[in-house]
């Protein structure tokens, strides 16, 4: 994956350990591998950073939480709410896969493309979905750098 | 009367009843009702992999006559045929295709 702005930490990291598990070495992650673990993240409660949901010209919608950890300057966690779109839903899932174990501004580098590059076989139709899921994780990363982060923070929560 | 057909099952429902009744009867305009769209659910999605005989036969006539075709899209990213569908014929899922037919919505939905 082509990460531009020096974002290359990305692109050598290794697939996490759950997408090389399920028979997936040796080839591009596809949509259903994701989706199966998204549907599972979509189901977990909101991390204490939740930023508003994002919408999209679809009547699509994507919310993400997040939690920090070292201090506040890397992502420990990553959960996300959207409706029930195949393919919104596995953009989520990979971006929340790329993100965790990241720091805030290297996450903040990943783009759209990058996403769409991230899983084979979407139609050109449906890779709008990686501009909204993208758009919804920004948001949340914005709300960690913003004054709500001191109200949603658990005890102990690693604060920016 | 308008009616649309949903594959849903897998025996010999799109090599018989779609390729050896309605379509030939599309062809033919003596189907007796107005195909308005066909949605097709799992391996069903096959005929609309692009090169199919069936599939392309299908496409053509559908474009003449303004016949929606859309395949389930979980069902084909389990099947990694999603980018490989016939040209113009999109995946998704109910939502989709209610708004696809929410213009010209059918009188029944038949499913095969």
């Amino acid at each position: 994956m082509a990460v531009s702005g020096g974002g290359g930490d990305i692109a050598q990291r290794p697939a996490p350990a759950c997408c090389g598990g399920n028979g997936n070495v040796g080839r591009p992650l596809s949509v259903s591998d994701c989706f199966d673990r998204g549907l599972r993240r979509r189901r977990r409660a909101p991390l204490p950073i939740e930023a508003h949901a994002r919408s999209d010209g679809n009547g699509l919608s994507a919310a993400f939480s997040i939690r920090l950890r070292d201090g506040g300057g890397t992502i420990g966690d990553v959960g996300f709410r959207a409706d029930t779109c195949v393919t919104l839903i596995a953009y989520c899932e990979r971006l929340a896969e790329l993100a965790t174990g990241r720091s805030l501004d290297t996450a903040a580098r990943l783009s759209a493309p990058d996403l769409v590059a991230e899983l084979a076989g979407v139609p050109p139709l449906k890779q709008d979905r990686a501009t909204l899921a993208v758009a919804a994780f920004r948001a949340a990363l914005a709300a960690c750098g913003d004054g709500s982060m001191s109200l949603q923070s658990e005890p102990g929560e690693a604060r920016p | 009367m308008k009616v649309a057909y949903i594959f849903a099952t897998q025996r010999h429902t799109v090599s018989y009843v779609l390729g050896k009744m309605i379509l030939p009867q599309l062809e033919e305009g003596r189907h007796g009702a107005d195909v308005i769209g066909m949605f097709f659910f799992e391996d069903n999605n096959y005929v609309l992999v692009k090169g199919n005989p069936l599939g392309e036969r299908l496409l053509k006539v559908t474009r003449e006559k303004g016949i929606l075709l859309m395949g389930c899209d979980q069902c084909c990213y389990e099947r990694e045929i999603a980018d490989q569908l016939l040209d113009g014929v999109p995946i998704g899922c109910f939502p989709d295709l209610y708004k696809a037919l929410s213009g010209n919505p059918p009188d029944q939905v038949i499913t095969l």
